[in-house]
């Protein structure tokens, strides 16, 4: 009896140390890597204009970054969303012009929907459809028509409407409230 | 460490004759779900082979004192700390990797191919034997994730490795890399290699 509390008490503290002393000199590592990842998809949402400077604003809803140019202008704002699609989460960042008029962009930061179905939502024929839409308004899609972007609509994914729809409701969702949350402030100021 | 053909014959076991993918029928769960690229299929071994083999080592060394109640939690406390080791590494030092592995590799916590190898084997051998055996497990575990792997990604996505080996003339066969496909690859493997070791082949002998 003693001897097995004694031999399982050992056994699990040694773990524990050893757990303790790879985890605290890794994880440094880790959080750089993840930091990288998410500076290249904010990067990448506002391509053209080099290197952009990001910082995270401290508003309530979603995490909102607040992206400038190395001249310090405006250059709009990342809006971190997240959805669950046909596979599991999806995390977007979705970018928006200086004036919340329209989307800039979208990145798919990650997503595990099916290979060749879904998983197009990363693909830049889909992504770019989002371009100059109104965050303001619910993002729409139609299927096998031709979108009208005046009404907010993208062209659903033929055979990953629930992936599109992840998508489509991620948007209207997470960045509707973003804008309402950022345009309020504006004018507060 | 003296490898003698014993030795030898202790990895060659693992790798051919008890093939944990192809013989025991061991770990479905990472052998299907990852094995959509050989890059997966290798990183999925590589990290259930170190996991196998550390686990293995000191289960052989401690097993004397562990008393027999208490046998399993204290060997899925040490398979946990090593998947939880292999786990943090992946993310560090590979990021892309462990994204795509995403939750299988904490699952090789639960790979019943890893506490067999110790409860059939590294507790009731020297230290020698167990690290040979338990080598020749993950080398016949990721041998067959790869091969898995090979046959998906080249049949479901027309590439290598990453790298395009069809012209653009080949419409992929993306069943394949779908969960069905791994059903009917793994099925068709597992029938061939089957039929290899009981027709001879001269090939698999040898690698043995």
């Amino acid at each position: 009896m003693k001897k097995m509390i004694l031999v399982l008490g050992i056994v699990t503290l040694l773990s524990g140390v050893v757990l303790a002393a790879v985890y605290t000199g890794l994880i440094p590592r880790i959080e750089e890597n993840e930091q990288a990842a998410l500076e290249r998809s904010l990067s990448a949402l506002f391509e053209g204009s080099e290197t952009p400077e990001f910082e995270e604003l401290d508003t309530e809803g979603p995490t909102v970054y607040r992206a400038e140019s190395q001249g310090g202008d405006l250059l709009g704002f990342a809006v971190r969303v997240t959805t669950t699609g046909y596979g599991g989460e999806i995390r977007l960042l979705v970018g928006v012009s200086p004036d919340l008029s329209s989307i800039a962009g979208l990145e798919v930061v990650q997503q595990v929907e099916t290979p060749g179905l879904g998983a197009k939502i990363a693909e830049e024929d889909f992504r770019s459809q989002f371009e100059g839409l109104d965050p303001s308004e619910p993002v729409d899609y139609v299927k096998n028509a031709e979108p009208d972007t005046e009404e907010n609509e993208i062209e659903a994914i033929s055979g990953a409407t629930i992936s599109t729809e992840a998508v489509a409701e991620g948007v209207s969702d997470d960045v509707g409230r973003a804008v309402e949350i950022l345009s309020e402030e504006e004018s507060r100021q | 460490m003296k490898s003698s053909p014993s030795i030898v014959s202790h990895f060659g076991a693992g790798l051919i004759k008890n093939n944990p993918v192809f013989v025991q029928v061991l770990g479905m769960c990472p052998t299907l779900a990852v094995t959509t690229s050989v890059a997966n299929g290798l990183a999925m071994g590589l990290a259930t082979t170190f996991v196998v083999v550390s686990a293995a080592t000191i289960a052989s060394i401690i097993n004397r004192i562990v008393p027999g109640q208490v046998r399993i939690p204290v060997y899925a406390v040490i398979i946990a700390t090593f998947v939880t080791i292999a786990d943090l590494v992946l993310k560090a030092f590979f990021p892309p990797l462990s994204e795509a592995l995403g939750p299988y590799v904490p699952l090789i916590v639960v790979n019943c191919m890893i506490m067999g190898r110790i409860e059939a084997f590294a507790t009731r051998n020297a230290v020698g034997p167990s690290i040979a055996d338990a080598l020749g497990t993950g080398a016949g575990f990721t041998g067959a994730l790869m091969v898995l792997g090979g046959v998906r990604e080249i049949l479901g996505s027309g590439e290598l490795f990453g790298a395009a080996i069809f012209g653009s003339g080949y419409t992929p066969m993306l069943i394949m890399i779908l969960p069905a496909g791994a059903f009917i690859a793994l099925g068709l493997l597992m029938a061939l290699f089957n039929h290899l070791q009981a027709g001879g082949s001269l090939i698999l002998r040898k690698a043995a």
